[in-house]
């Protein structure tokens, strides 16, 4: 049921989104994709290195899209107008959070009320992708459009409840991927950097992953070792954590969120950079480098906001995922009500 | 550490038959004659101080049927986390990030990882699978109190189990570079006559690029956990 209601929520997540976008035509900034160089010198920890350690969630960009709408061009930020009419849209849903749980005249649905959404704070960005200039997730290669018609094809006649393989990988709480684990949607947002000599490690809320990531420069395994969040290895220039991962399961999860969008091979590497820019505020960039996938690499950027006091729960997904029995019994079910009714019907 | 505690940070591994049955056992035949030798059970020798487990007498009856309906019910072939202390000695590696404040455990096992919290202690909130974990310094030893644990998870193989009155206090001792000692409290009243302990040692995996790998068995229980919902081939 969680699982039905997240996906529902996604869904309307998504609508929001593109409805937020329709309402706001965005005009005339300059582009500034490249983070200014920070002069800011984050507290050292007792061996040496930058403290990034905290709870960086990535809730306060749950607004923003991951595209940016092509009418938008290549202005980085909305104007003050629009900024304005974002504000007074996070106040009524503000609003709309406090009135009371169900609603006189309301129908009876699967979705819970508005408050249990996760909402970000008003935003001037216009998306998340900074590069290409755009905003825009760049052109699919050829063959990564043969592989998505072979995918689509191959679905074809099947589904939507015959196995669980007919549901996503973040259906089946397996995993969100790489990207989808910190990209912001609507809830349990959680990333929590905790270092220890020679190594720094993230943790993602939503299923629970961990990304260890030593920085002794030790080399990756070799290509025989493939995983969905792939294999981490860091260094710092300056005060900037580098992450190069590789290594990865290709053709699972796609960089959008939750794992969504067309799927990275397992040739991308992605290189993610944290540096803190101010006591409470975290500069994350990761640049997607995958030329088998897309015609040129791309970078999503977040500006993250440190919140101690964020609750990162334990999101035991798979142990609760009963959705995925009353999918595939209620297929069944409505299977059998469908044969017995063909059969009373010869009769 | 530089603050003066001893560093327990790297890949640790227990070695031993434990996750098996944390009791005196013999050698069995595994539940897959496909397998042969290979699917065989173990000998192994306990590591429940004293071997006997005080369990109350309801309760021991739950664990024989525990142990007859393995490995179907047993929450390690669902791929459910595995809670404390079974993660400790599962044949998987976990690796501990040491930090000046916190101290992260990250297992191998389902990605199960949890955060020893180090400052003021919490109060747990709802149950959890990995339970709510505050930790302290006893001179060299780790002492980790865990509570919330929602008493789903067993110990072993073998069906040990109990309940979400579950409160567990682990002390992690390193006792050289390569072994650090750990011993586990367990009690709950409503399973167990008394407080009864696992001790075993931990090793350090010495490989020079040793690293908790990702495994992810979700994918490999479902057939399992789905495999008579899914549509059947029409005849």
């Amino acid at each position: 049921m969680r699982q039905r209601v997240l996906t529902s929520l996604m869904v309307l997540a998504a609508v929001l989104a593109s409805v937020l976008l329709v309402t706001l035509p965005v005009i005339g900034q300059a582009p500034a994709t490249k983070a200014k160089k920070s002069a800011y010198k984050p507290p050292k920890l007792p061996w040496g290195d930058p403290d990034l350690q905290g709870l960086w969630p990535g809730t306060d960009l749950i607004e923003v899209p991951l595209q940016r709408d092509a009418k938008a061009g290549e202005r980085v930020e909305v104007t003050e107008e629009e900024f304005a009419q974002r504000q007074a849209k996070a106040e009524r849903t503000a609003e709309n959070d406090r009135v009371a749980y169900v609603a006189k005249d309301s129908k009876v649905g699967i979705n819970p009320p508005g408050y249990w959404l996760e909402h970000g704070r008003p935003q001037k960005i216009t998306s998340l992708v900074v590069d290409p200039p755009n905003g825009r997730i760049p052109e699919l290669t050829d063959l990564a459009k043969q592989k998505a018609a072979q995918a689509k094809q191959a679905k074809q006649g099947h589904g939507p409840n015959e196995t669980w393989e007919d549901q996503s990988l973040y259906d089946r709480c397996i995993t969100r991927g790489v990207m989808g684990s910190i990209l912001p949607v609507i809830y349990n947002n959680g990333t929590q950097i905790v270092q220890g000599p020679g190594y720094v490690a993230i943790r993602y809320e939503m299923i629970h992953e961990t990304k260890i990531i030593p920085l002794d420069g030790r080399p990756h395994p070799s290509s025989n070792v493939k995983s969905y969040m792939g294999d981490a290895r860091g260094h710092w220039e300056g005060n900037t954590l580098v992450i190069e991962t590789t290594n990865f399961l290709g053709d699972k999860n796609g960089i959008g969120l939750n794992g969504g969008g067309t799927p990275h091979s397992a040739d991308m590497v992605l290189t993610e950079k944290w540096t803190r820019t101010s006591p409470d505020m975290m500069e994350y960039t990761a640049t997607i480098n995958d030329p088998k996938t897309w015609v040129r690499p791309w970078t999503v950027r977040m500006p993250l906001r440190l919140n101690p006091e964020f609750p990162l729960y334990e999101y035991a997904c798979h142990e609760g995922n009963y959705a995925m029995f009353n999918m595939l019994k209620g297929a069944r079910a409505d299977e059998k009500a469908a044969e017995e009714a063909a059969k009373a019907g010869k009769k | 550490m530089p603050d003066g505690r001893p560093n327990l940070n790297g890949v640790w591994e227990y070695i031993g038959t434990a996750n098996w049955d944390i009791q005196d056992h013999s050698p069995a035949p595994g539940p897959m004659w496909q397998l042969g030798a290979i699917g065989a059970i173990p000998a192994g020798q306990g590591v429940v101080e004293g071997n006997e487990i005080p369990y109350k007498p309801a309760a021991l009856e739950q664990k024989k049927k525990n142990k007859a309906n393995w490995p179907a019910e047993d929450p390690e072939a669902k791929c459910y986390m595995p809670g404390i202390p079974r993660a400790t000695y599962m044949p998987f590696p976990f690796q501990i990030i040491q930090s000046n404040k916190d101290i992260l455990m990250a297992y191998e096992y389902a990605s199960a990882n949890r955060l020893i919290n180090m400052g003021k202690p919490i109060e747990a909130g709802s149950d959890t699978w990995m339970g709510t974990s505050n930790g302290h310094w006893e001179g060299d030893t780790l002492v980790v109190d865990v509570t919330g644990l929602n008493g789903l998870s067993w110990f072993d193989r073998a069906g040990n189990f109990a309940s979400d009155k579950l409160h567990v206090v682990e002390r992690y001792n390193r006792r050289s570079n390569d072994v650090m000692d750990y011993v586990a409290t367990i009690d709950d009243p409503s399973v167990f006559t008394k407080p009864w302990k696992i001790s075993l040692p931990l090793y350090k995996r010495a490989e020079k690029n040793a690293q908790i790998l990702e495994f992810k068995c979700v994918e490999f229980a479902e057939e399992l956990l789905y495999g008579k919902y899914k549509k059947q081939p029409t005849k």
